[in-house]
């Protein structure tokens, strides 16, 4: 209460007369009989822990979600059984919690570990239409993670997320992210399992942060095109466009030995999935990192070879997004 | 403005909160509800915050409110410009020229104690002389508002750097203003602006001084200031710069109308599809029925629709304003979410 205290204190103005002592009494009284003081705690607690770039849609969020629950009783934001809800049906549910899922995952960046892994977490269990509280039963798949091969329905018993669901959910991730649909395509096709299947969390989280990684990805490809080309000459010299990508594809394989971010999941064991996981993150760190130096070495280098032709934006996407996707595990 | 270094740990949490000022507005929600206990709490708590912080979201929450709030934070800054667009912008369509005063009521029509001088501030950017209650366009004088009102701090800063300069001090010696010495100098720099004006069409300053002063001045400055390559791009297209005409090219200068995210380019300044909409469904109501009750109820009828139940948007309209808030379809449809 101490700190919902100090921010009603601050706004009474300081040194008012003690006619206004009871004021603040009754305010303070008022405050706690209507619960405010928890109102707000919960409310922060979670903006603490999603982290998200926009503290102040979240709360709008937050608030709105809670009041609807409180109103109508229609579960959008807890993890509680939904299949005794009349009104809306399978398909609109699906799409809510879809809608709730990607939410949280858009709260917070990759790069903030502990507080994306919760939001990957939420939205898996959002997901997870059979039921949350599955942490603890939750035993980590073999070394060669896949899909169950058994055609599980989605709301049957202990399944993981629908193939389904879990594409869509990597579609939008992307699109959301920037990608275009067609530079997207080959890395989904990687990733994505099959409608029938249930898949299981390390799964999904791999597919999330994937996916989250190659949208950062690909927005900075652009922003180096932008950097190569300037938009009144027309697209870029080919031969410049190439050696941008030659330095760009010696980022990432130099980036082998890169160990600085492990994923703080310590009850996974390491797999084939986590170690691209690892990797695609020091993937993006390595190419952010690209010294200017390194880069105007390789830009003099082409001019002086020559033109070959011009790459326009979109074919310097591709293949930038080629080196990328060529380094993604297959999902199996 | 990115507040995590993305390759770095995550900042702590009390930084995260601090960062941002959403304690500014959960006191502030706080104390508007303490306020108004009454009506909030029949409302609902949960929906009176869900409303609060949806209008803040939405840039719905400065109208009405006291200068202070405002003013306070960058985000409130903004909305209050773009809310002025938004209700008066017919005015810069029909090509109105109005004075200073009247750009005043018209603020205070919005915030009831939005101060004159803020308003004169602007208007001296535009007319780039002594305030003779010369008429201004709606467009001139909204940017040079929004310059002002938002980067009043470092406007403050700049004037009192100018006037040294035009003192014939050097570089060198020209003091950085901290801002507690800001509100001390302000009396002084009113009394000055008049005497320096008088200068004004005899001197200038040079442009290469004034922007390594500013450069100088943004590495130390701890509020907002316009970005540094659009300053610079402005010093450098002259050969002496003179204080107003320097701030009317900040004001008309494109990509520092982006930063500040609030009004739209001046090219699109006018377009206005929705209000244009409402305006036409206004006028065949009138004219479908022209006794002067229709006329009443037209209006009635369009506020009609775009009402919803809510105390907060009660209380305002407690206050008798006149004024078409087109800012309530988005409140409408916000609360939604």
């Amino acid at each position: 209460m101490a700190d919902k205290e100090k921010r009603r204190s601050g706004a009474t103005p300081p040194g008012m007369p003690e006619g206004n002592a009871t004021k603040s009494d009754s305010d303070r009284e008022f405050l706690s009989r209507a619960g405010v003081g928890e109102l707000l705690r919960g409310a922060i607690l979670k903006m603490v822990e999603a982290r998200s770039d926009d503290p102040i849609g979240f709360l709008a969020d937050h608030f709105c979600n809670l009041a609807s629950v409180s109103e109508t009783g229609t579960a959008g934001y807890s993890d509680v059984d939904h299949f005794s809800d009349g009104p809306l049906s399978a398909g609109a549910q699906e799409q809510q919690h879809l809608n709730r899922a990607l939410w949280h995952l858009r709260l917070a960046h990759h790069s903030q570990r502990s507080a994306f892994s919760n939001n990957v977490r939420v939205a898996y269990d959002l997901l997870n239409l059979t039921g949350p509280l599955r942490r603890s039963g939750e035993a980590p798949q073999g070394p060669d993670v896949s899909c169950t091969d058994s055609p599980t329905e989605g709301g049957g018993g202990g399944g993981g997320v629908k193939g389904g669901l879990y594409t869509q959910t990597l579609q939008c991730l992307c699109s959301e992210g920037g990608v275009p649909a067609s530079t997207s395509a080959p890395l989904l096709q990687r990733l994505h399992c099959q409608d029938h299947e249930a898949v299981p969390y390390d799964i999904f989280r791999h597919g999330v942060l994937t996916c989250a990684v190659f949208s950062d990805y690909i927005r900075q490809a652009q922003r180096l095109y932008a950097e190569v080309c300037c938009p009144d000459e027309g697209p870029a010299s080919q031969a410049l466009c190439l050696s941008v990508l030659g330095t760009l594809k010696e980022a990432l394989e130099t980036s082998q030995g890169c160990e600085a971010n492990v994923c703080d999941n310590s009850n996974m064991k390491v797999n084939s999935c986590l170690e691209g996981n690892v990797k695609a993150l020091c993937y993006l760190e390595a190419s952010a990192k690209i010294s200017p130096y390194r880069l105007g070495q390789a830009m003099a280098g082409a001019q002086a070879r020559g033109p070959g032709g011009n790459m326009d934006a979109k074919e310097f996407e591709n293949a930038a997004a080629e080196l990328f996707i060529t380094r993604v595990k297959v999902v199996s | 403005m990115t507040r995590v270094n993305r390759f770095n740990s995550p900042v702590p949490d009390h930084e995260y909160l601090a960062d941002g000022d959403v304690l500014f507005y959960l006191r502030d929600a706080v104390t508007q509800l303490l306020d108004h206990q009454q009506e909030y709490t029949t409302f609902g708590l949960i929906r009176y915050f869900a409303e609060y912080f949806s209008s803040v979201k939405n840039s719905n929450h400065v109208l009405f409110r006291e200068y202070n709030y405002i003013r306070a934070t960058p985000h409130n800054r903004a909305s209050f410009i773009r809310v002025f667009w938004r209700c008066y912008r017919q005015i810069g369509k029909s090509g109105d020229l109005l004075s200073t005063l009247e750009y005043r009521s018209l603020l205070q029509l919005l915030c009831p104690d939005f101060p004159l001088e803020m308003v004169q501030r602007a208007a001296r950017i535009v007319q780039m002389e002594d305030v003779v209650d010369c008429l201004m366009s709606f467009s001139d004088f909204l940017y040079a508002l929004q310059l002002h009102f938002y980067y009043p701090e470092f406007l403050n800063s700049m004037l009192l750097i100018y006037q040294d300069l035009l003192a014939g001090k050097s570089p060198n010696t020209v003091i950085v203003p901290t801002s507690t010495s800001i509100d001390l100098l302000r009396s002084v720099a009113a009394e000055n602006i008049s005497k320096e004006k008088q200068q004004q069409q005899q001197d200038g300053v040079d442009p290469s001084t004034l922007a390594q002063c500013i450069d100088a001045l943004c590495d130390r400055f701890k509020h907002s200031h316009p970005p540094r390559s659009c300053m610079r791009e402005v010093l450098g297209q002259t050969n002496k710069v003179y204080y107003y005409s320097f701030l009317m090219s900040l004001a008309k200068h494109e990509s520092i109308n982006q930063t500040i995210g609030a009004l739209p380019s001046r090219a699109e300044f006018l377009i206005d599809p929705e209000m244009d909409q409402d305006l036409e469904k206004l006028i065949a109501q009138i004219s479908v029925s022209p006794s002067s009750n229709s006329s009443g109820s037209a209006v009635g009828g369009l506020k009609e629709v775009h009402r919803r139940a809510s105390p907060r948007r009660n209380i305002h309209h407690r206050r008798k304003i006149e004024v078409e808030s087109d800012g309530s379809t988005e409140e409408t449809d916000s609360s939604e979410n």
